[in-house]
């Protein structure tokens, strides 16, 4: 194992942590404003690979893919908050968790209906990595990065640069004190859903150019981007991002001592671990309550 | 009629329909359990295993039945999925009450189900691959066939195809499965049996976004060529990992995972040189060539893309066969011992079912010689096929030669 083998290593952690960065980001925000593990995040992520594909079949392009995969997956994701999460506003979280499952479950099977289960590719050669001295980079990687680089600073700008940022981040401070100061719940929501949906809408594009589009393409995202989120304190944005690149990285370098089986538990220990010394998450305070 | 005569005699009536329905169904009719993979990582054959199945079922009761019975059958969606497997199977056997079990795809499913159909003594009929299938305690009771070759003939046909090839360098890479490491061993114990030697050997988990680290693994053993366990989806992962690092080396990638779906999901230019090896079908027989054109014209799919679609349809005969052979009441052990001699040579061949139900019922003894290959149980009732090496060539896969094992 030279220093090259270690590179690489960190740079394939790097990618998978950034794959998974999105829904986890998504998770988070989710969580931030509405209170609950969204467990359809996953489904959306796939819808999102769709679109990205038809897209981009149709223009040839990966930018109008992005910018369909993003618009798709901002009306799934208002048309959940509407069909289903809206009703359920301040309900109890296992409500919540429950009807997220199913909403899940919904779009997994409409999206089997409509279009089938056979995996689908984007028709994108692939690419030869530029080696040097040992260590493997690859365009299309550059580009994965810069696509969600650029993803995250839309919505970073949003949150900490606009007002409506502001007024989301103050209802997921403290809901009740934001109402009484004259925030609207609903408009927060509204914006809230159709952001995470497009952040899923793009990830699901980005899967599906590194991976396959299929129904269940999202699914397998869901769980690491659960871990990576809860790593990085559940409703903190900055803290799933890292979480997410973080556990991918610590994966990657366990490989050698662990072999690659057992990578992804390392995901789920870290996420114990982080649990029992912090169980706020990394990134998150603890806030005294009176 | 007032309302409330209504709703007793609606409800009467209602009460009364299922029981009547199960009378009827015990006197004529054999029901069958059609356990496939419609979505999951079977999807590209579940479906048509099942229109195989039916087709089947049709051919059956269009000559008239099995042993004076009409078959039924029931279908659900295994998801590729032993869990959802297992669900399933409990519904066919609880609700629909079906005799047999067909259309088991992959190992980890029948290995799931298997206890459930040999709790209720029944016929199970699978294309897994896994060794484990075979033996006792799994299939101690002898009620399962498996219709495709085990991972370790599977292995043992890599292994020769490596030898013949001349590569001296072969590193493994194996899907973590009960089917995925049955190949990659089963090749292991054939080379080093040869006297060669692995040089790397990787497993690796499911539904990962990329196997970079684990190809780069592999590579740095230096192989002439990667034999892998894989199924579609994870081998186009791996071969992208790999062209992208610009080493050289070859592939020996087992059929299910190396079709025309590979091809056009990775390009041509990747796929290049590629070896695929599947089990073949018979494809002489006339069995083959009638249900490869019914199959074409009632689904519109190809049978030659769906090697299991042809098993399915083989299971479905071989078990009408066997139910005329020895009557829709005969116990699972005897229905299964006539299935045995029938999937074996020592009889009248036959090609069609029709056929097979006149001679059985002129007291003949018969071999059904099958559509996906010549059957030939062994003790374990396993099949023994050919095996077909197909090279990558411009973009589509070519049949070079035959292996026997």
């Amino acid at each position: 194992m030279t220093f090259a083998d270690i590179v690489n290593l960190t740079l394939n952690g790097l990618i998978s942590g950034m794959l998974v960065a999105l829904p986890a980001l998504a998770v988070s925000l989710v969580y931030g404003l509405a209170r609950f593990p969204n467990a359809a995040t996953g489904d959306v992520v796939s819808t999102g690979g769709y679109a990205g594909l038809f897209a981009y079949t149709a223009s040839g392009s990966l930018l109008a893919a992005g910018a369909g995969a993003a618009a798709i997956g901002a009306l799934v994701g208002l048309a959940s908050y509407y069909l289903a999460f809206r009703a359920i506003l301040r309900r109890s979280v296992i409500t919540s968790l429950l009807t997220s499952i199913g909403v899940g479950f919904v779009i997994r099977a409409l999206l089997g209906v409509m279009f089938g289960h056979q995996p689908r590719t984007f028709d994108m050669p692939i690419t030869r990595a530029a080696r040097w001295h040992g260590v493997m980079l690859n365009p299309t990687d550059g580009q994965l990065v810069l696509v969600t680089l650029a993803v995250l600073a839309i919505v970073f700008t949003l949150l900490y640069g606009t007002s409506m940022g502001r007024k989301m981040r103050a209802l997921a401070d403290d809901a009740d004190l934001a109402r009484v100061s004259g925030i609207g719940v609903e408009r927060s929501m509204v914006t809230m859903w159709a952001l995470t949906g497009a952040v899923c809408g793009i990830a699901g594009m980005m899967v599906g150019v590194r991976t396959v589009v299929s129904p269940d393409a999202g699914w397998d995202t869901l769980l690491p981007a659960f871990a990576a989120a809860v790593v990085g304190g559940l409703g903190n944005p900055l803290g799933a991002v890292v979480g997410a690149i973080l556990l991918g990285v610590l994966q990657e370098w366990s490989t050698p001592l662990v072999g690659f089986v057992y990578k992804i538990a390392l995901a789920y220990v870290v996420m114990l671990v982080v649990l029992l010394i912090r169980p706020q998450g990394l990134f998150n305070r603890v806030q005294g309550v009176r | 009629m007032d309302r409330r005569k209504f709703v007793t005699l609606t409800s009467a009536a209602l009460g009364l329909a299922p029981w009547a329905r199960s009378s009827w169904a015990q006197q004529g009719v054999f029901r069958i359990g059609s356990l496939n993979p419609i979505t999951g990582a079977g999807s590209p054959y579940g479906t048509g295993m099942l229109k195989a199945i039916q087709i089947g079922s049709a051919e059956v009761n269009d000559a008239g039945g099995a042993g004076g019975v009409k078959l039924e059958v029931y279908a659900e969606d295994s998801q590729t999925s032993p869990q959802a497997a297992v669900l399933g199977a409990k519904k066919l056997i609880g609700v629909n009450q079906v005799r047999a079990m067909l259309g088991v795809w992959s190992s980890g499913e029948s290995l799931a189900v298997i206890p459930l159909t040999n709790d209720a003594g029944m016929i199970l009929m699978n294309t897994a691959g896994a060794p484990a299938l075979s033996a006792p305690p799994v299939n101690a009771k002898l009620l399962s066939f498996r219709l495709q070759a085990t991972n370790d003939r599977f292995g043992r046909a890599f292994a020769q195809i490596a030898k013949r090839e001349g590569f001296k360098r072969p590193a493994l890479m194996a899907f973590n499965n009960a089917s995925g490491i049955g190949n990659t061993e089963g090749f292991r114990k054939a080379w080093e049996a040869q006297g060669g030697q692995i040089v790397a050997s990787v497993v690796y988990e499911p539904n990962r976004p990329t196997y970079r680290s684990e190809v780069q693994q592999v590579l740095r053993a230096n192989p002439d060529v990667i034999v892998t366990g894989s199924y579609l989806t994870d081998t186009e992962l791996l071969l992208r990992a790999w062209y992208e690092t610009g080493q050289q080396v070859r592939w020996i990638v087992p059929g299910w995972a190396a079709g025309p779906d590979l091809i056009k999901a990775v390009g041509s230019q990747v796929a290049e040189g590629m070896i695929s090896v599947e089990s073949i079908s018979d494809e002489g027989a006339p069995s083959y060539e009638s249900f490869v054109s019914r199959f074409l014209q009632q689904t519109g799919m190809r049978a030659q893309d769906n090697v299991y679609a042809t098993m399915a349809y083989d299971e479905v005969i071989l078990l009408a066969l066997g139910l005329q052979a020895v009557g829709p009441n005969a116990t699972s052990a005897v229905l299964a011992a006539k299935i045995h001699e029938l999937g074996n040579p020592g009889g009248t061949e036959v090609y069609r079912y029709a056929d097979g139900k006149k001679l059985l019922a002129a007291g003949k003894k018969v071999t059904y010689v099958g559509a996906s290959s010549r059957l030939n149980f062994d003790q374990y009732n396993d099949v023994t096929p050919d095996f077909a090496a197909s090279f990558a060539q411009s973009g589509q896969f070519v049949r070079k030669y035959v292996v026997k094992l």
